[in-house]
C-alpha cells in the first residue's frame, strides 16, 4: 500500500487496474442528476421548489452517497433500478443536513461548493423549511420509487428506519451538536457521526436493498463509515495544506473539529492510511463476490488520493 | 326527550380524551428517551411532552379502531404525526420564521435550549417520526406501513405541511389575499396533517380503499374547521386563555378568516364543515364511530 500523498494530482492506485472507477462514477452520477432533476420539480409554491432544487442538484456535487449504494447493491448482485430511488433519497436527506449546517444559527457558513449557500439566496425561514421538506421527500421517493417486484416490503422499511437512524439524534444531528458546542468531545466521535453515517448509511442501504445477509450488512457498515471518516479527513488535510500556502488561518478556526485541528496534519495523515486499510479488510470479507466488490475498493482509494477530479464536463 | 337521551349510549368524549391522551403520552415518552447526546433529546422531549390535546394522535388511534384495527397497530404512527406536529412547531417558533416565545404557555424550544438546538432535535424528531413508524409498528402487513410512511411524507413535505408555511410566510404584509389563499394555507399548514393521522389510523388499521378515502374526506374537512377556529379564537381570546400569543396574527399582518369575511361569517363556514364531515361518517357504524364525530364536535366548539 502507498502512502496517502495528498496532491490532487496522483493517479487512482486502484487493486484492479482495468477498472475505470471515474467512467463508473461520471455514468453514474449523470443518471442520479438527471432523476434529481425529475424528483425535484417546480410546482406551486416556486420558491421553496427552488429552494430544494438549488442545493440538491448544485453543481460540483459528486453524488458519493447514492454511488456507494449503487455499487453496495450491485456488489450482491441486486439490479441498480433497485438502488436509484434510495440512492437519491440520500442525496436528498444529505441536501437537507448540509442547509441547515450552514444556518447562521448553526455553521454560519456562507458557501458551499464555491457556491452561496442556500440561506444566502433564499432566506433563513425558506433555508429551514427547505430541509424539512427534503427529509420527507427522500422517504416518500423511496416508497414511491422503488420497484416493488425487485425489493420486498420489508426490507424497504429496514432502508428508511436505516437513514432515519443515520440523520437522526444519535447520528448526523448528534455529530453536528457536539461540533457546536465544542468542549472535551472526542474529535473520533464527532467525525464518525458527522461524516462516517452518511458512508455508513450509503453503503448500508445498498445492502439492504440488495438482500444481503445481516453478517454482510454489518461488515459494510465499518466499511461505509471508515470511507466517510476518510473522506474528510483527507479533505481536511488537502485544506490544510493549501491553506498554508495562502496563510488563512481565520476560516480555520471557524471551522469545527478535525483530526487536522487536533492533532495536526502529520497525525492526520496517520489516521487517514489506518482507516483506509481498515475499509479495505472489510471489503476483503466480501471475496467470494469476485470482481462485483472492485468499485468498493476504488472507492477507499479515491476517497484517500482523489487520483481524478470532476470536470465541469461531468 | 329526556327519556331517549337516557336510553340512548352516551359518549363520554371527556374520559375518552382523557384516557387516550394518556396513553398516546406514556408512548411518546417511551419513545423518545433520554439518550446521549442529552441535551438533544431533552430538547425533543421538552416539546414533545409539553402536554398538548393530542388531537393529531388521537385521531389516527379513532380511524384506526373504526376500521377493526387494535391500538398497538396505530400508536407508532400515532406517535409519529405528534413527532412531526411538534418539530413544525418548533421550528415555526424560530426567530427566522414567526419568532414565538411563547408556546401551550412555556417558553418555546429555542429560548430554552438555544437556536441550534431548535434545529437539529425539530430535525431528529422529524426523521425519528419515519423510524419509529418503520421499526415498531406491530400486527400490520409491511405493504400497509410501507403505504401509511408514504401518506405521511407527502402530508408534511413541499407538497402538505410545507407548503402551507411556505405560501403563508409569502403572504404576509400582502394587501390581496383572497379566500383561496387563505384555503390553501391551511388546508396545507393545518388539514394535511390531520389528514395524514387519520388515513395512517385507517390504513393501519386495515381499513379499505374505500373507507380510508371517506375518512380521508371527513379529515380534510375538520382540518379546515380546525384553523377556521383557531382563527376565531385568535380574534377573542386572550393571551392568558390560549396560552400563547394572542391577537399575533393581526399585528404580523397575517390573513385570516375572521378578517376576510367577518366573525359572523366565519362562524357560519365553521358549522358548514362541521355538518360536511359529520355526514362523511353517516355510512360507518354509529357507535364505533362516536369519538370521530366527537372530535369534530370539539374542534368546531372549542375554547382554546
Amino acid at each position: 500500500m502507498s502512502p496517502i500523498q495528498c496532491s490532487l494530482s496522483v493517479p487512482t492506485q486502484s487493486k484492479t487496474p482495468q477498472f475505470d472507477l471515474k467512467t463508473y462514477w461520471t455514468t453514474l452520477t449523470q443518471e442520479i442528476n438527471q432523476k434529481l432533476d425529475q424528483a425535484v420539480p417546480i410546482e406551486y409554491p416556486d420558491k421553496i421548489y427552488e429552494a430544494m432544487r438549488y442545493s440538491v442538484l448544485a453543481k460540483g456535487a459528486k453524488r458519493a452517497p447514492p454511488v456507494m449504494c449503487v455499487a453496495a447493491c450491485e456488489l450482491f448482485g441486486g439490479n441498480r433500478l433497485a438502488a436509484f430511488p434510495t440512492a437519491c433519497a440520500l442525496e436528498m436527506v444529505h441536501a437537507a443536513s448540509l442547509i441547515h449546517d450552514d444556518l447562521p444559527c448553526m455553521d454560519d457558513d456562507p458557501s458551499r461548493r464555491g457556491q452561496p449557500s442556500n440561506h444566502k439566496i433564499y432566506g433563513v425561514d425558506m433555508a429551514i423549511l427547505a430541509g424539512d421538506a427534503l427529509f420527507p421527500l427522500g422517504f416518500r421517493h423511496i416508497v414511491s420509487h422503488t420497484p416493488s417486484d425487485l425489493v420486498p416490503e420489508p426490507q424497504l422499511l429496514c432502508v428508511i428506519a436505516e437513514i432515519a437512524r443515520a440523520v437522526g439524534s444519535t447520528g448526523m444531528a448528534a455529530g453536528q451538536f457536539l461540533d457546536l458546542e465544542g468542549g472535551p468531545n472526542s474529535v473520533e466521535f464527532v467525525q464518525e457521526k458527522k461524516f462516517g453515517e452518511m458512508g455508513e448509511c450509503s453503503a448500508v442501504c445498498g445492502g439492504l436493498l440488495a438482500g444481503a445477509t445481516d453478517d454482510e450488512i454489518q461488515r459494510l457498515r465499518r466499511y461505509g463509515r471508515a470511507v466517510g471518516v476518510l473522506y474528510q479527513v483527507v479533505d481536511d488535510i488537502l485544506e490544510a495544506k493549501m491553506m498554508k500556502s495562502k496563510v488563512d488561518e481565520e476560516k480555520k478556526e471557524k471551522k469545527g473539529k478535525s483530526y487536522v485541528a487536533v492533532y495536526g496534519v502529520e497525525k492526520a495523515i496517520e489516521v487517514a492510511e489506518e482507516l483506509r486499510a481498515k475499509a479495505k479488510k472489510e471489503l476483503d470479507g466480501f471475496e467470494k463476490y469476485g470482481d462485483s466488490v472492485v468499485p468498493l475498493y476504488s472507492f477507499v482509494d479515491y476517497a484517500a488520493d482523489r487520483g481524478f477530479s470532476f470536470g465541469e464536463s461531468s | 326527550t329526556l327519556q331517549e337521551d337516557q336510553q340512548k349510549p352516551t359518549f363520554d368524549f371527556k374520559s375518552y380524551m382523557v384516557q387516550r391522551a394518556n396513553s398516546v403520552n406514556k408512548a411518546l415518552d417511551a419513545a423518545v428517551s433520554l439518550k446521549e447526546p442529552a441535551k438533544i433529546h431533552e430538547s425533543m422531549r421538552y416539546s414533545l411532552l409539553a402536554g398538548g390535546k393530542r388531537v393529531r394522535p388521537v385521531l389516527c388511534l379513532a380511524a384506526c379502531d373504526l376500521v377493526g384495527g387494535s391500538e398497538s397497530m396505530a400508536m407508532p404512527a400515532a406517535c409519529a404525526v405528534e413527532m412531526i406536529h411538534t418539530m413544525s412547531l418548533m421550528h415555526d417558533d424560530l426567530p427566522c420564521m414567526d419568532n414565538d416565545d411563547l408556546r401551550r404557555g412555556k417558553p418555546t424550544n429555542h429560548i430554552i435550549f438555544g437556536e441550534d438546538v431548535a434545529v437539529l432535535a425539530g430535525d431528529a424528531l422529524l426523521a425519528f417520526a419515519f423510524e419509529h413508524i418503520a421499526v415498531s409498528t406491530l400486527n400490520v402487513s409491511p405493504l400497509r406501513i410501507v403505504r401509511a410512511v408514504g401518506e405521511l411524507a407527502k402530508a408534511i413535505g413541499a407538497e402538505g405541511l410545507v407548503a402551507g408555511q411556505v405560501v403563508d410566510i409569502c403572504s404576509e404584509g400582502l394587501s390581496e389575499v383572497g379566500l383561496e389563499q387563505l384555503e390553501f394555507i391551511h388546508v396545507h399548514k393545518t388539514a394535511k396533517l390531520l389528514e395524514g393521522a387519520v388515513v395512517l389510523g385507517a390504513i393501519l388499521g386495515g381499513g379499505t380503499n374505500e373507507e380510508v378515502e371517506k375518512l380521508r374526506k371527513y379529515a380534510r374537512s375538520i382540518g379546515l374547521l380546525f384553523q377556521v377556529v383557531d382563527d376565531i379564537l385568535d380574534v377573542t381570546k386572550s393571551s392568558q386563555e390560549l396560552g400563547k400569543t394572542a391577537g399575533k396574527d393581526l399585528v404580523a399582518d397575517k390573513v385570516t378568516y375572521p378578517k376576510l369575511m367577518g366573525i359572523e361569517k366565519s362562524r357560519e363556514f365553521a358549522e358548514k364543515l362541521l355538518n360536511e364531515a359529520k355526514d362523511l361518517l353517516a355510512g360507518f357504524d354509529q357507535e364505533k364511530a362516536a369519538p370521530l364525530i366527537a372530535l369534530a364536535n370539539y374542534i368546531a366548539h372549542r375554547q382554546n
